[in-house]
């Protein structure tokens, strides 16, 4: 292949050699010819050199699963593996196009001895949740005088998954750690007469009742039977219904009503098994995409983390056969955290909702409001202005005949933009903590 | 590499001016280097812009005149507008007139018989010029490119200083030649036009040495420098913003701006909104936190890994400067001395019967010394290069390594993600149309479901 410099000289030996004709000049002639062969004469060398075969490229990552905004050092080591040295080698190894370049270059341009190798690093912030993929690498092999130049892509390519963002969790054990909050378990527990070892005050004996519970003094006092009672410590199941249907991808990149969802989502389990308590999350459009069944277990936090990562806003919502998939799959009763725009059509969900309290769940939406999450209004003309107000009144008038109809049932609705999601789900939890909904 | 950069440097000003001279020296029996040829080139197109001026602003005042005056055209009236508004404004003497216009008849007969004069004159000073404005080119074109080690104006040097003598040649001047072509290789190589050429081509060949030798050692150099900046701009970064938090006021310093410029983007932002925002504002900033991460996140690395920094720059990439020069040498004279041997035996006539055993008509004939004679064996050497190369990677390619994308566990475990979206989605339509027929046949059973009142309720009010 010739370079473009090689059209440059061609194109002036073919001047010079048509000029040196005109004017049966041989200076120029000769001139030409020395343009032209000087180009061509060392092609069939470069050829027998550049087997771009001897040249291997290795890619090391530290780690296949990072979180979106995580630091990422990539490692590129080109081996000559051939008998050749290669005058000028060109290796650019590409990375996905949102991802930032934070430190370093992902390009070389060097000469490389038979036998050696060059190492070169650099450093990437992922970007954006997902599976993404560092290369293929590309390398271009140029002779020395840039005239012909051989490319070859190494398809190679590296896997990553970018986990959601973690900041909303260091941010919130930062808070957690400034204002000395309980994280521990039992902080907001559930005050249920129980087992438990706090006080919680008298009740009459009725026959059955343990004797040890009685209390004598009290009873002394007041003439009749009296038994000791004491708070109970439960934890609660909590399912998150994540939507992703095409409808919530809107809104501006990195901040669509998707990924304010899949960050409750992740925070809300990370609470959850903070305070021992189970959480669970479906991520689902018309079909499951992915289940994490409530648990406890260590790793759980990876397996929410990897439904939430590979979670893509396309297809419709089918609340329907999401629910009885959940259902389905879990056994206790559970407190079911909708994340859904509630932009499909009722029924369905009120039929899902219907299946959810018939198996003894409870049920409540979080749900985002488009228009909330979309260009602020200010920003708009006068005619789109007007258009996107009427739309935001259809949309909340719709939204708000949906609410009644669950309301209904006791089921909540709560609107949230995209500034109060996060304390939304953080509030919900609590209060779900104290009032005892879906306890195990 | 700089050494070796330098070096070539060097040897690329002393083969352009080697270039430059002889071209002006050979070319100087012209007498064409006449210094004011510039100067006179632009006059007299000053003087034909006059005399188009004068033409259409007279016939547009005598015009007027004429219709003012009922008809007739009042001579002293046009001469007198011509010489208050034109003249005097913008001064522009049309050729031919000294002082002010007297007779505008007698002007417009002058031109008649000076025209042809003055064309003569522009076409012989643009020549002039432009074996100036060619020379000019060139120079500046050859002082770009050792600065900017860019190809196109090594190129552009090269063709400009030519574009000289093929002007001349042109114009039938005496310039280099050849003719006849010499029948001995040492005549030819002793020859004034075959030096030139030798120098004009060593030109190019150093220079573009020249920037072989940049661009290998440039960006392992480049690397290290940005890495400087980099981490010099996020330790400024991140020391603004602890002195942020001690609640100490940070002003803008030239040196910060210039290191963030060199710096990613959202570090940048983050040293821009820390200088203006409030302290509040920059904690909801996750630029600035990820400013922080980076910095903890690059020390780690640093302090972990002995061979990090090394790997950042590529300091094991950069080329040993002895083996580049030495390698420089010997490429120069093989391909000087093939291209010189071969041009030879292209272009002599002598070799060409001999090698072509050309008959004796031909070897007689005129067209024996035409310089398109050698177009009988340039073209099949010249496009025997490409094939033998053509051959060779074609050749080579069957040894090319072609590694599978993917494993065959990945491809299981692909096809195995499949089948299961696939079945799932079976299910989920299964399922969906099993409900719908349920529900037709609620209905059928005029049963009132409370979800479906309420709902509809909700809706009618």
């Amino acid at each position: 292949m010739i370079t473009q410099r090689g059209f440059v000289v061609t194109f002036a030996g073919v001047l010079l050699l048509t000029s040196g004709f005109s004017f049966v000049n041989f200076y120029l002639v000769l001139l030409g010819v020395y343009l032209v062969i000087g180009l061509v004469v060392t092609l069939p060398l470069f050829a027998l050199t550049a087997n771009l075969a001897g040249i291997e490229v290795d890619r090391q990552i530290d780690k296949v699963k990072v979180f979106s905004g995580d630091f990422l050092r990539v490692r590129v080591t080109i081996r000559n593996v051939s008998r050749r040295h290669f005058d000028f080698i060109e290796v650019h190894d590409q990375y996905p196009e949102t991802w930032i370049l934070a430190i370093g270059e992902n390009f070389i341009a060097s000469r490389i001895e038979p036998g050696s190798s060059i190492t070169f690093s650099y450093i990437l912030q992922a970007r954006m949740r997902g599976r993404y993929h560092i290369g293929p690498t590309e390398v271009i092999m140029r002779d020395r005088l840039g005239f012909h130049y051989y490319k070859r892509t190494l398809k190679e390519q590296t896997e990553v998954l970018v986990y959601p963002t973690w900041k909303d969790v260091r941010r919130m054990e930062a808070l957690g750690k400034q204002r000395q909050l309980g994280l521990m378990f039992g902080a907001h527990r559930t005050k249920t007469v129980g087992m438990g070892a706090d006080f919680a005050g008298f009740r009459e004996y009725v026959p059955g009742d343990e004797f040890r519970l009685i209390d004598w003094k009290t009873s002394a006092k007041t003439g009749d039977m009296v038994i000791r009672q004491y708070e109970m410590e439960k934890n609660i199941q909590v399912i998150c219904m994540v939507d992703a249907s095409g409808s919530m991808g809107n809104g501006y990149p990195e901040n669509t009503k998707l990924e304010y969802a899949i960050r409750a989502a992740v925070l809300l389990t990370h609470m959850g098994l903070e305070r021992k308590d189970l959480v669970g999350t479906c991520v689902f459009s018309d079909i499951v995409h992915g289940f994490a069944p409530p648990g406890t277990r260590p790793n759980h936090m990876y397996n929410v983390l990897e439904v939430l990562a590979e979670a893509e806003p396309k297809g419709w919502s089918d609340y329907e056969t999401a629910i009885q998939y959940v259902v389905n799959n879990t056994k206790k009763r559970s407190l079911f955290i909708w994340m859904t725009d509630l932009e499909e059509s009722p029924a369905p969900l009120l039929n899902a909702m219907k299946t959810l309290v018939a198996n003894g769940h409870k049920a409540m939406v979080i749900s985002p409001f488009g228009p909330w999450f979309e260009a602020p209004v200010g920003q708009f003309g006068p005619v789109e202005k007007v258009l996107s107000e009427a739309v935001s009144e259809e949309l909340w008038e719709r939204r708000n005949k949906i609410a009644k109809a669950l309301a209904k049932f006791g089921i909540e609705v709560i609107n949230v933009g995209p500034e109060d999601f996060l304390p939304a789900i953080i509030k919900t939890y609590n209060q779900a903590k104290q009032k005892g909904v879906a306890m195990f | 590499m700089k050494v070796v950069t330098w070096i070539l440097r060097i040897a690329s000003i002393a083969t352009f001016s080697a270039m430059a001279s002889l071209v002006y020296l050979l070319l100087d029996s012209n007498d064409i280097w006449h210094w004011n040829a510039p100067y006179d080139f632009v006059v007299t197109v000053f003087r034909l812009m006059s005399l188009v001026i004068f033409f259409l602003s007279s016939t547009m005042i005598s015009g007027l005149a004429s219709a003012f005056a009922g008809g007739e055209l009042p001579n002293d009236l046009v001469v007198g507008l011509y010489n208050t508004l034109v003249l005097r404004t913008w001064y522009m003497q049309p050729y031919g007139v000294a002082g002010p216009l007297v007779n505008l008849q007698q002007v417009w007969t002058s031109f008649g018989a000076n025209m042809s004069s003055v064309l003569t004159a522009l076409w012989d000073n643009t020549f002039l010029f432009l074996y100036f404005l060619c020379a000019g080119i060139g120079i500046a074109l050859f002082l770009q490119s050792l600065v900017k080690m860019n190809h196109k104006s090594v190129g552009g040097a090269f063709l400009s200083i030519q574009a000289i003598i093929i002007i001349a040649a042109f114009k039938l001047l005496t310039v280099p030649n050849l003719d006849p072509f010499p029948a001995d290789f040492l005549i030819f190589l002793g020859e004034w036009a075959q030096i030139l050429a030798i120098v004009s081509f060593a030109y190019l060949e150093v220079s573009y040495q020249m920037i072989y030798s940049y661009s290998v050692g440039k960006p392992v150099e480049d690397r290290e420098e940005t890495l400087k900046k980099q981490l010099l701009a996020l330790r400024q970064a991140t020391r603004k913003q602890d002195a942020i938090e001690r609640g100490e006021r940070v002003s803008s310093t030239s040196m910060s701006r210039t290191t963030s410029v060199t710096a990613f983007s959202f570090l940048r932002e983050a040293i821009e909104r820390k200088v203006v925002g409030t302290q509040d504002a920059l904690e909801n900033l996750d630029a600035v936190s990820d400013v922080r991460r980076l910095q903890i996140y690059v020390d780690n690395l640093l302090q972990t890994d002995s061979k990090a920094r090394d790997e950042l720059t590529a300091k094991a990439a950069a080329p040993s400067s002895l083996y580049v020069i030495g390698s420089t040498i010997t490429g120069f004279v093989i391909r000087f001395l093939s291209v010189v041997a071969i041009a030879f035996i292209l272009m002599s006539p002598a070799v060409i019967t001999t090698i072509l055993d050309l008959p004796i008509g031909i070897w007689n004939s005129m067209e024996i010394l035409q310089p398109e004679m050698m177009l009988l064996l340039f073209l099949p050497i010249v496009l025997l290069f490409p094939f033998i190369a053509m051959v060779i990677s074609w050749s080579s390619k069957r040894t090319e390594v072609v590694k599978e994308t993917l494993t065959k566990e990945d491809k299981d475990l692909e096809k195995k993600r499949k089948k299961d979206l696939a079945r799932r989605r079976k299910e989920a339509a299964k399922a969906r149309k099993e409900r719908k027929k349920a529900r037709r046949k609620r209905r059928s059973e005029t049963e009132v479901d409370e979800w479906d009142k309420a709902l509809e309720d909700t809706y009618r009010k």
